[in-house]
């Protein structure tokens, strides 16, 4: 045992001097350590247009068949930018972040890569993006909010190439059985739970609504209902506000009380589109992306609707965005490319062609292919919502804050303590371990 | 351990040593200096860094001293998570023990069919985690599992296995001691060949029973490989984690962060949360306790264990 | 008549427990057989009624799955023959070599085994970067030169070799290595054996790692394209347990030719601890 202790201690020593050692090494070269620097930007004009060059793009959201949609879209580039080779890799969702930041601390990451909205203000301030704004060419084309989500501290360092939103999704078989009106964009949740209700009373196993308490349909639940998570310049939170507390218990009504919502208990491992699809719910709000799903699976019929709210309207949104490596060789390149698969009438229109979410632009004539297809029928209600799109709390932490108010909202949900005292412990916690700054 | 003499030098051991001393050095020492160094940083670990190249320098601009460390002392968390590994301890020991002592009896039996028996018991060990937690994920389902289908079949209503909060750590003990029981039960199978036969005739001449054969003269020859296989299965169970990660859907540790255990923080701060720093002190911290133990482990082993010699 | 008693008792008992392991296998099996409508039906199917490889197809056809197999196959034998040689030597030293210093290395070498390597991943990600390693499959077979654990099954396994083996012809220099390569080596068949076994399984089954270090999804290992379908096919289990089975084929055949020696290989390395 001694000499265990010994050579532990021995193992610690070793590790004292050859740190110190490690510490005299030269100071950092060129090129390391940037963070926070911006010089890419007085980097020279654009190589000539016809030296080749290669690009690696890596991605994850475009995995499965939208694949084959995105390589259709890197030909149509290549018809523009003949010099450009692009090398494509996609990535499951999973794994794609543990990778990338591996590869961004070892100075690998791709020329153009992905993030989503909650790990782009981590990338964003670390200075390992390049702020492209002054590349990607005119902007008027893209919608505002999705293009603002991607700019920190008003450098544009993203451009959104997909989006999505949230709309109200019901059975229309199910309101005929119950007797009750379809939704309109006029309701309220008071509406959405008499009809639930109605529903719910039809069958045993038949649910009126699915909402899960979660960070993002409570960031929304409180904005519907005149709160809010944050202060509106993002150096406080407010998690605890009493109407934040009304509409947690209200949204844990519609499981423990009313039930029209289905418990863990009577999900039975269920998914939440599998019982949409099974013909036993009413109502679920969810992204505009079920729709293939739901087409090629319903065997009833359905529509959609703008979400109800109570005191006020809001929907939120889901977008994903390129960006440009720091460290390109190829800045104006990287960038043109972004910007073209991302708001080109010839990639947006491919990407509307495959239903593959909404692109974020707002040319008239690619917007009415997409409303021209069916189901929904109501598929302008897709285009309403986006009038009372919320933006979610932004911090650096942004997935440690999503989880820790997750567990405060499944706390208050499991009954173990009131929605009110949940959101206060939330709130402690999120101003212990969130640093705003 | 008494002081060797040297017959001979270093010098002639060295080329024998020197492939595993170079990556010792290479893939392990390095790795946990800059571990240690990067603990003691700020670093989200979502940055360019070079390990040759101006490595001081990136230290000194993120250093922040010894304030990862307090601040997992001083938020909490790391007790209940601590507790989470003890939880499954508690759990997860007795049964494992139980079950391959049994495993290793059966095995040692002379039996024709005991070779079966052992290629069965021992596919689990052959299993990958992944698989096996995506398995047991399966089997666990509660309205279209198989163990909840077969609960329904005696009259009982299962539980929610991994989406309940009670049942969701015991759901990992028991995905775990079906994939370790084969494999410290070859372990204590090999102990059990290893007893000398002279000490069960001597204990038939005292006509001692079955049990009494059991207790009096197998658990104390087998203590030493008890203790061995204690000593390691406490290790790997507070480094619990691709079963978490797979069986517990990614991103919220169980329900109301019920199976929060250490290294699933770890992985969280490093790889989700942008903490790189912090979950290097959280290591350093893991490590502090595994050592602890194990030393503990180590002189508690006097009591109990029998060394014949 | 007890003696009858007792053997089929210890049968019902083996086999009951044989049973309960062998279950999930069975489920495996079974839903890897089953169509998607088959997946979700109530009450449960515990044969499929209508069986179908289509899973094994799709599985197959899937972009990357055939290549992952091929990369783990490469990275566990590479891992193994370097594990066995260095560790072997390393061994042999610790175990037949008396030099100063011997026991407090050994303890340095044992000592690591309790750091946390989730911790080591991004340091050893940054020094493969330095050597220009990243993201190939060298990267995940050099670290594998240094396995404490190997190297304490063998030492105890050499341990077990009488002194009197050393002693023969003379002890110096290429004699060294002749007693090594000659004498010790061929006597520790069944560690070399049973740590194959192990080291090729921990390799096989090894996911963080790999997941850190290789990038390019051409250069893949199994765990890391079995745990992605996961990600992408959530529910479609039948698909998920179709791949969990083929990932199982290789370390099995691997077992049943090693089988034989395994038993005695961990009695040597276990029960000297």
């Amino acid at each position: 045992m001694k000499t265990r202790l010994m050579a532990l201690l021995l193992v610690a020593l070793l590790a004292l001097t050859l740190a110190g050692c490690a510490s005299d090494s030269p100071s950092p070269s060129p090129g390391n350590n940037n963070n926070n620097n911006n010089n890419n930007n007085q980097t020279p004009a654009a190589p000539p247009a016809d030296e080749p060059i290669t690009l690696r793009l890596e991605q994850f959201s475009g995995s499965g068949g939208n694949e084959d949609t995105l390589k259709e879209m890197l030909s149509k580039f290549n018809v523009i930018h003949p010099n450009i080779t692009v090398e494509l890799q996609t990535f499951g969702y999973d794994d794609y972040f543990t990778q990338l930041q591996t590869k961004v601390v070892g100075g690998n990451a791709a020329d153009v890569f992905e993030l989503n909205f909650e790990n782009f203000v981590s990338y964003a301030s670390e200075g390992v993006l390049l702020d492209i704004g002054g590349r990607i060419g005119d902007t008027s084309g893209f919608n505002q909010t999705a293009l603002d989500a991607f700019n920190y501290q008003g450098r544009q360092y993203g451009v959104p190439n997909s989006f999505s939103n949230v709309v109200l999704i019901y059975n229309k078989d199910l309101f005929d059985r119950a007797g009750e009106a379809y939704p309109t964009s006029a309701w309220t949740w008071a509406e959405m739970l008499a009809a639930a209700k109605s529903i719910r009373a039809l069958d045993s196993s038949i649910f009126g609504l699915y909402r899960p308490i979660s960070f993002h349909e409570f960031y929304k639940g409180v904005r519907q209902n005149g709160g809010s998570l944050m202060t509106d310049d993002m150096r406080q939170f407010t998690v605890n506000l009493p109407q934040n507390a009304e509409t947690l218990e209200t949204m844990i009504g519609w499981v423990n009380d009313s039930n029209v919502m289905p418990n863990d208990a009577q999900m039975g491992g269920m998914g939440d589109w599998d019982l949409f699809v099974s013909g036993r719910l009413g109502m679920i709000v969810t992204g505009i992306w079920a729709f293939g799903h739901y087409t090629e699976n319903c065997d009833f019929a359905w529509d959609i609707a703008v979400e109800p709210g109570n005191t006020g309207k809001a929907t939120h949104f889901f977008s994903n965005a390129y960006v440009v490596n720091n460290e390109t060789k190829h800045p104006e390149a990287a960038a043109a490319l972004v910007a073209f698969l991302a708001g080109s009438r010839e990639a947006t229109s491919i990407r509307v062609a495959a239903s593959w979410e909404l692109p974020p632009v707002t040319y008239s004539d690619i917007l009415d292919a997409y409303l021209a297809i069916s189901p929904p029928a109501n598929r302008s209600a897709v285009f309403e919502s986006l009038n009372y799109l919320c933006t979610p709390p932004v911090v650096k932490q942004q997935s440690e804050m999503q989880d820790i108010i997750a567990k405060h909202l499944g706390n208050a949900l499991s009954g173990s303590m009131s929605a009110q005292d949940a959101l206060d412990a939330c709130q402690q916690e999120l101003e212990q371990k969130i640093n705003l700054n | 351990m008494k002081r060797l003499k040297s017959k001979h030098s270093f010098i002639s051991a060295l080329p024998f040593l020197a492939p595993s001393l170079a990556g010792l050095i290479l893939f392990s020492l390095i790795p946990i200096l800059a571990s240690l160094a990067i603990s003691v940083t700020g670093w989200s670990g979502m940055s360019r860094v070079s390990l040759f190249n101006g490595f001081f320098a990136f230290v000194q601009t993120h250093f922040i001293g010894l304030t990862n460390y307090l601040d997992i002392f001083s938020d909490g968390e790391v007790w209940r998570v601590l507790s989470h590994n003890a939880y499954f301890i508690i759990l997860y020991l007795p049964l494992m023990l139980l079950l391959s002592l049994l495993v290793a009896s059966i095995l040692h039996h002379k039996s024709r069919a005991a070779g079966k028996y052992r290629v069965m018991y021992y596919i689990p060990v052959l299993t990958s985690w992944v698989a096996g937690a995506l398995i047991w994920k399966w089997l666990l389902s509660p309205e279209y599992g198989l163990v909840n289908n077969i609960l329904a079949f005696f009259g009982v209503d299962g539980p929610l296995w991994l989406q309940s909060e009670v049942w969701a750590m015991p759901s990992i003990v028991l995905a775990s001691v079906w994939k370790d029981m084969g494999f410290y039960g070859m372990i204590l199978l090999a102990g059990l060949t290893g007893i000398n036969p002279e000490y069960y005739d001597a204990a038939d001449i005292d006509g001692a029973n079955r049990w009494r054969k059991y207790t009096r003269v197998t658990l104390p020859m087998l203590s030493p490989i008890l203790f061995y296989v204690i000593m390691l299965s406490l290790i790997n169970a507070f480094q619990l984690f691709p079963q978490i990660m797979i069986m517990t859907k990614n991103g919220d540790a169980g329900p109301n962060g019920a199976t929060m255990v250490m290294v699933e923080r770890i992985y969280k701060y490093a790889f989700r949360y942008g903490r790189m720093g912090y979950a290097a002190a959280y290591s350093w911290i893991l490590f502090i306790v595994i050592f602890s133990f194990t030393a503990l482990q180590n002189i508690l082993q006097k009591r109990w264990v029998h060394y014949d010699s | 008549m007890t003696l009858r008693r007792h053997k089929a008792l210890y049968h019902i008992g083996a086999t009951l427990l044989a049973v309960l392991i062998m279950m999930p296998f069975f489920w495996m099996i079974s839903t890897s057989l089953k169509s998607r409508g088959a997946l979700l039906a109530l009450p449960i199917e515990w044969f499929p009624q209508a069986p179908t490889l289509d899973n094994y197809f799709r599985l197959f056809s899937l972009d990357g799955f055939s290549n992952s197999i091929f990369n783990s196959l490469v990275v566990s034998f590479f891992s193994v023959a370097v594990t066995l040689i260095s560790s072997a030597m390393a061994a042999f030293a610790f175990s037949k070599l008396e030099f100063r210093g011997r026991n407090a290395l050994f303890m340095v070498y044992l000592a690591t085994m309790m750091i946390p390597s989730q911790v080591l991943f991004i340091p050893l990600y940054l020094l493969m970067s330095e050597f220009r390693l990243a993201d190939s499959l060298i990267s995940l077979i050099l670290p594998t030169v240094f396995k404490a654990f190997a190297i304490f099954m063998l030492r105890q396994q050499m341990l077990s070799i009488p002194k009197a083996y050393m002693e023969s012809p003379a002890i110096d220099g290429a004699g060294l290595w002749t007693t090594f390569i000659r004498i010790i080596c061929p006597m520790c068949k069944p560690g070399f054996a049973t740590l194959s076994v192990i080291c090729f399984m921990d390799t096989w089954n090894d996911y963080l790692l790999p997941l850190v270090m290789l990038t390019t999804k051409t250069k893949f290992t199994m765990p890391i394209i079995l745990n992605s379908l996961n990600g992408q096919y959530q529910s479609e289990y039948n698909l998920l347990m179709a791949g969990a089975l083929m990932s199982m084929v290789p370390i099995l055949l691997l077992y049943a030719a090693a089988q034989k020696y395994f038993v005695s290989g961990l009695q040597v390395g276990g029960i000297k601890g």
